[in-house]
């Protein structure tokens, strides 16, 4: 034994270092490849019901729906094998009635699910988890990650269901509104139909339930899906999607956006898709003093000529600007701001930058669409817009100020003859005003000068991405605007100046405070050609620079 | 040594232990960089994943060729670190949730200003400048890599391959070029060609970030990661993906690494020069109370040792009297028999 000491004192010491070198590795080891994220289910749901009443004791479990509803379908079973019928309804929960009490849903949940899987399996059939495996469906992480996109009702498909003729209209009424829109009557405690007060579903049923009135997701499931599924029973032609995946997944919603362009393409008069809830199809857009509740000081910017109609064009559904209510803007946004407007004034409303609600905010986000972003790109939006950009949707009217109050008959012939007189186009300088060739050659050291194709493939391609876009034709007004994507903070002119007139051609200083607000000519050039041609995903790319300038042999 | 003055002893070396450390609890906590020191914003938005900035650094830096050359983009399939022969890579981060693509991310020496690694350097090899690079200082180093330990960023390396004379291997900011004046901006700086990377005062580069912030809203986090983690760190990051997607650790807090260990490690003189002097002079009571036992033992037993002695001399004396006493008188009891018997035989004669 007392030769066997030191050795055993040596064997602790090499384990010791063992484990210490082991851990170091792991810490400090290769990441290795970049993972890939498993591919993501749209039926992925989490069952976490009872969090609402006490701390769950095991994560919560996730669950596949369409997985369950496949599997029962192919044994001709329906959804009553889980879910209970209720005063002629489906119940949208799992095996139990309205007031199941708290400590009652886990023994439904656990008999409900364990016991089909153990009778499935029982029968030879392949089956979920039986009794004992816990974490098995309590998984704590979720291999597959969830693909639900939000699902929704968009202006076409909105169409496709007024127009169906397997929701039919009640008598006496002309159309089938009343299949789904409803309102609250706080007294009665029900809802009821009344004719003219549509509008969406999401302005009551809001993310999460209220009293008394469900959330959207659960009015949405008991709207949609119980209506589709007698439609499916009945065996309609029209598609009926009852699966998650047909209303959640990626690849049912592109089928669902190429059959609604099919549709509209169809269409004689392209203005049935309209929601028709008495909206004006233009007006002037100022403040109405039947709003205000104290007295204000008169606007002194001339009111704005709105082309409803065309917005409505633009946008899926009333919500994406009236995202409250169907209301006019001025009704919460008075001028000096209010409760229900959350104090956002009628100013900050309209131009509120980062709101994708106002007006600004939303041309803004227009401004990311790729054939818009290569310039947009560059532009910092934070900076004091100039006075034509004001004017250009504060058209002068004569004989009207911000200060006159105006019938909503007059703004509705006021607003269609300014916009009469409104005739975008798209103009730049002649052909023959614009350089045909480029040379870039300023900085030339490891590469060849760059000769770039400046009138074909930069301003007339340009000119060609915005052909369709009434945005662009309407704020581009100057010749020179579509130039000012590259020679930018300078006015528009023919001759704009170098690009090394402002930006210092010594590259590698350190900068000055000055100077760093403005990259240098390299990152200057480099910056406005990738940048662009990035969000534009046009070729080359950054990295291929022997695309752009030949390598010099020196 | 009585017990009490033990204690009392002890329980002054404690108290001084503690004023120590209530000294050092007193003193700056937070170090908020040396004034005018410079520094690298790098924005994520900009970086295009070239690798520019690697071969510029390769070059300025005498390193090595690598075994992939510098225009060969599919080494950034791979997640790669900083190496002893590269003192900077730029990595790709794919499938970033929110991202259109593609977001790249480059990686080297933080140079925090104040640096885990110089913190666990028992030699001082790490320096902290006050212009803001971090550098490491060969003539001192023994070698032990506690640095590279100690760095949350994974950035010192080591030479294994040298079997003399490794080195701790880290990005310098250029700043031996710099002050050399061979260079004005750090290579890698010098070689990118969109300005992903800015080389300034830290304090210009802090205000050059939020310019940025505000001029583009929407497009960046509202965050500059260096600007608070680890204490701050000379080199800056702005991005438009959370920081933690490209690589970057969400966890490090905001306090420096010293902050961790300079509590207890003040306590380290206190307890090397009172500690001793305490257990010495314990020791030294304790000795001298040893020494003086032993001498009043010896004393007493010496004196025992006489008085026993002296007492079995007398015994002695007392007998040796006794029985010259006895001898004595026997002879004079025989003289007299004698005497009376021959007196007796006298008178017989006589008769």
């Amino acid at each position: 034994m007392e030769r066997g000491r030191p050795l055993l004192r040596w064997a602790g010491i090499l384990l010791v270092f063992a484990a210490v070198s082991l851990m170091g590795n792991e810490v400090r080891g290769d990441a290795g490849p970049v993972k890939t994220p498993e591919p993501g289910r749209s039926d992925r749901l989490t069952i976490d019901t009872l969090a609402a009443f006490q701390k769950l004791e095991l994560p919560p479990v996730t669950f596949f729906h369409d997985k369950h509803t496949d599997a029962l379908l192919k044994e001709k079973k329906g959804c009553e094998t889980c879910h209970l019928v209720e005063d002629n309804q489906l119940s949208l929960t799992f095996l139990r009635k309205k007031g199941t009490k708290p400590a009652e849903i886990k023994d439904i949940y656990h008999k409900g699910c364990i016991g089909c899987h153990m009778e499935t399996a029982a029968a030879g059939k392949a089956s979920g988890p039986p009794d004992g495996l816990c974490r098995s469906c309590h998984d704590a992480e979720p291999k597959v990650a969830s693909a639900r996109l939000p699902a929704g009702l968009e202006k076409v498909l909105h169409y496709r269901h007024v127009d169906s003729k397997s929701i039919p209209a009640k008598a006496p009424a002309k159309d089938n509104c009343a299949a789904c829109h409803h309102e609250y009557d706080q007294k009665a405690k029900k809802i009821y139909y009344a004719k003219g007060q549509e509008s969406n579903c999401g302005y009551c049923h809001l993310a999460k339930p209220q009293a008394g009135v469900k959330s959207l997701e659960q009015a949405a499931h008991q709207q949609c899906v119980l209506c589709h599924l007698d439609l499916a029973n009945k065996g309609v032609k029209e598609p009926v999607p009852v699966r998650c995946d047909d209303c959640h997944g990626a690849k049912a919603q592109a089928q669902t956006a190429k059959n609604n362009r099919a549709v509209a393409a169809k269409l004689k008069d392209p203005n049935v898709l309209r929601i028709n809830r008495g909206q004006p199809n233009a007006t002037m857009i100022t403040y109405d003093p039947k709003f205000e509740d104290k007295p204000v000081k008169p606007l002194l910017m001339n009111p704005v000529p709105f082309d409803h109609q065309s917005h409505e064009k633009y946008s899926d559904s009333c919500k994406v600007c009236h995202h409250a209510s169907l209301e006019a803007c001025g009704k919460c946004h008075t001028l000096g701001g209010s409760k229900d407007g959350k104090g956002v004034t009628f100013e900050q409303a309209m131009h509120s930058k980062t709101s994708k609600h106002s007006c600004i905010g939303c041309h803004n986000l227009q401004q990311a669409a790729p054939n818009c972003a290569g310039c947009h790109r560059s532009i910092v939006t934070a900076r004091k817009p100039d006075d034509a950009s004001c004017r250009a949707c504060h058209t002068a009217v004569p004989g009207i100020t911000g200060k006159d109050v105006l019938s909503p008959a007059q703004k509705a012939s006021m607003a269609e003859t300014l916009l009469k007189k409104r005739t975008p186009t798209l103009t730049t300088y002649p052909v023959e005003d614009i350089p045909e060739k480029v040379v870039i050659k300023d900085l030339m050291d490891q590469y060849k000068p760059v000769e770039m194709n400046h009138r074909q493939q930069h301003v007339q391609a340009l000119m060609k991405g915005l052909k369709d876009s009434k945005l662009a034709q309407y704020f581009h007004g100057d010749p020179g605007t579509v130039c000012q994507g590259c020679h930018h903070n300078s006015p528009p002119s023919k001759n704009p100046p170098r690009c090394a007139n402002c930006h210092p051609q010594a590259h590698g200083q350190a900068l000055t405070a000055v100077e760093a607000t403005r990259p240098g000519l390299l990152a200057a050039q480099h910056g406005q050609c990738m940048n662009c041609h990035q969000v534009m995903a046009v070729k080359p790319e950054a990295t291929a620079c022997t695309e752009c300038h030949k390598e010099r042999k020196k | 040594m009585k017990r009490r003055a033990f204690l009392s002893l002890l329980g002054a070396g404690g108290a001084a232990c503690l004023l120590g450390q209530s000294a050092q609890a007193a003193g700056p906590k937070e170090f908020p960089g040396y004034p005018g020191s410079f520094g690298v914003l790098f924005d994520a938005t900009r970086c295009i994943g070239c690798r520019r900035c690697e071969a510029g650094c390769n070059q300025v830096n005498g390193l090595p060729a690598p075994p992939e050359p510098f225009d060969d983009l599919s080494v950034l399939d791979k997640q790669r670190r900083t190496n002893a022969k590269t003192y900077t890579i730029v990595n790709r981060y794919d499938h970033i949730p929110g991202a259109a693509g593609p977001v790249f991310r480059k990686n080297q020496c933080q140079h925090c200003l104040e640096p885990a690694c110089a913190s666990s350097c028992f030699v001082r090899a790490f320096t902290k400048t006050p212009q803001g690079a971090v550098t490491w200082d060969g003539s001192v180093c023994v070698g032990c890599r506690y640095c590279m330990i100690a760095c949350p960023f994974d950035i010192p390396t080591f030479e294994y391959w040298e079997v003399t004379t490794p080195r701790i291997m880290k990005c310098t900011m250029c700043w031996p070029q710099i002050t050399a004046g061979k260079l004005t901006v750090p290579g890698c700086v010098g070689a990118c060609p969109v300005e992903a990377l800015v080389y300034g005062k830290r304090a210009d580069l802090l205000r050059i970030a939020r310019g940025r912030f505000a001029a583009f809203p929407g497009r960046y986090l509202d965050h500059i990661y260096g600007e608070h983690e680890m204490g701050g760190t000379n080199w800056l990051y702005i991005s438009g993906v959370p920081f933690k997607d490209i690589g970057l650790r969400e966890d490090l807090g905001t306090a420096s690494a010293p902050q961790y260990t300079s509590g207890a490690l003040a306590v380290v003189p206190i307890i090397a020069t009172a500690w001793p002097a305490l257990l010495v002079g314990v020791y030294a009571i304790h000795r001298r109370m040893d020494k003086v036992a032993h001498e009043e033992k010896v004393q007493a037993v010496t004196q025992a040792v006489a008085k026993a002695q002296e007492e079995a001399a007398a015994k002695l004396a007392k007998a040796k009297a006794d029985a010259e006493a006895d001898k004595k008188a026997a002879i004079e009891r025989e003289v007299k028999k004698a005497l009376e018997e021959a007196a007796k035989a006298q008178t017989e004669e006589d008769k």
